[in-house]
């Protein structure tokens, strides 16, 4: 299993290397925003992969609630804090690229605004994990990340539902959207190269959370040992 | 903020921000570890 997760890190190196190549120096330059437009090939990447991993809390979440399973508690845990590095990514990355495009570095649009409250209801998902006392954290946390999921669709679907300042949709937006075939060639290399960065630090972060809780079990363990003496 | 330099900002900050996250998991793997073996140690 190691073995085959090291095999996994490898190619997603390999893969950040060429996906990085083709956003920056293959695919062509977009005529009227000009280079800045290569932005694209890393912030919608970290939105998708801030999606993924935010479905795979809204998932472990309910199988928890259901199960009781710790594996699924680690697994939630984890998601939500990569989950919350990209879209971190994502929330400053669009500010750089819309100061030279619009001349501004914020609106309050709808998919800004819904991308912003998404942010914070996962940061309030991981203080409550941090800071709850008690033997209900999980519960609750389980809870919070089933309902904060249903922020997702709706940042998904602002661009469809809304007039906003945040350019429509470029893929499966209707008639007048797409790619030219080079950019979306650099795109969907782009897509997958960000989707295995977010699935090795999953792992990695779900493996560190399995290691906290053995670490705090042996402590109870040992404390009640203690006291028993 | 010209395109370019924006261009670049966004790629440094992306980066920093995956590295450092990165990071930041490898010095709590760490921390953890020594925490098992202090414990193994101790017991």
């Amino acid at each position: 299993m190691k073995t085959l997760f090291i095999a996994f890190i490898v190619l997603t190196i390999a893969l950040l290397a060429y996906s990085t190549y083709q956003g920056l120096f293959v695919a062509p330059t977009e005529q009227t925003m000009g280079e800045v437009q290569r932005i694209f090939y890393y912030h919608v990447p970290s939105a998708w992969t801030a999606g993924v991993c935010f479905f795979v809390n809204f998932l472990a979440s309910v199988v928890y609630l259901w199960k009781r399973n710790p594996a699924s508690d680690a697994l939630a845990a984890a998601s939500a804090e990569v989950g919350v590095a990209f879209c971190t990514i994502v929330l400053i990355t669009g500010p750089i690229w819309a100061r030279p495009v619009w001349g501004i570095w914020w609106t309050w649009d709808a998919r800004l605004t819904t991308t912003l409250v998404l942010w914070l209801i996962y940061v309030s998902y991981l203080v409550l994990r941090r800071f709850a006392a008690g033997g209900q954290t999980q519960v609750l946390a389980a809870a919070l990340a089933i309902f904060g999921f249903v922020d997702v669709p709706i940042v998904y679907m602002s661009i469809r539902w809304f007039r906003t300042q945040h350019p429509s949709p470029v893929m499966g937006g209707g008639e007048n959207s797409g790619l030219d075939p080079a950019m979306l060639h650099a795109f969907f290399w782009n897509l997958l190269a960000f989707t295995c960065v977010g699935i090795v630090l999953m792992v990695l972060r779900y493996r560190l959370q399995m290691l906290e809780e053995k670490v705090e079990a042996t402590h109870a363990a040992a404390a009640l040992q203690g006291g028993a003496r | 903020m010209t395109g370019p330099v924006a261009l670049r900002a966004a790629y440094i900050v992306t980066w920093a921000i995956l590295l450092g996250y990165l990071g930041s998991l490898l010095r709590r793997f760490r921390r953890v570890r020594e925490e098992m073996k202090d414990l193994k140690r101790s017991s």
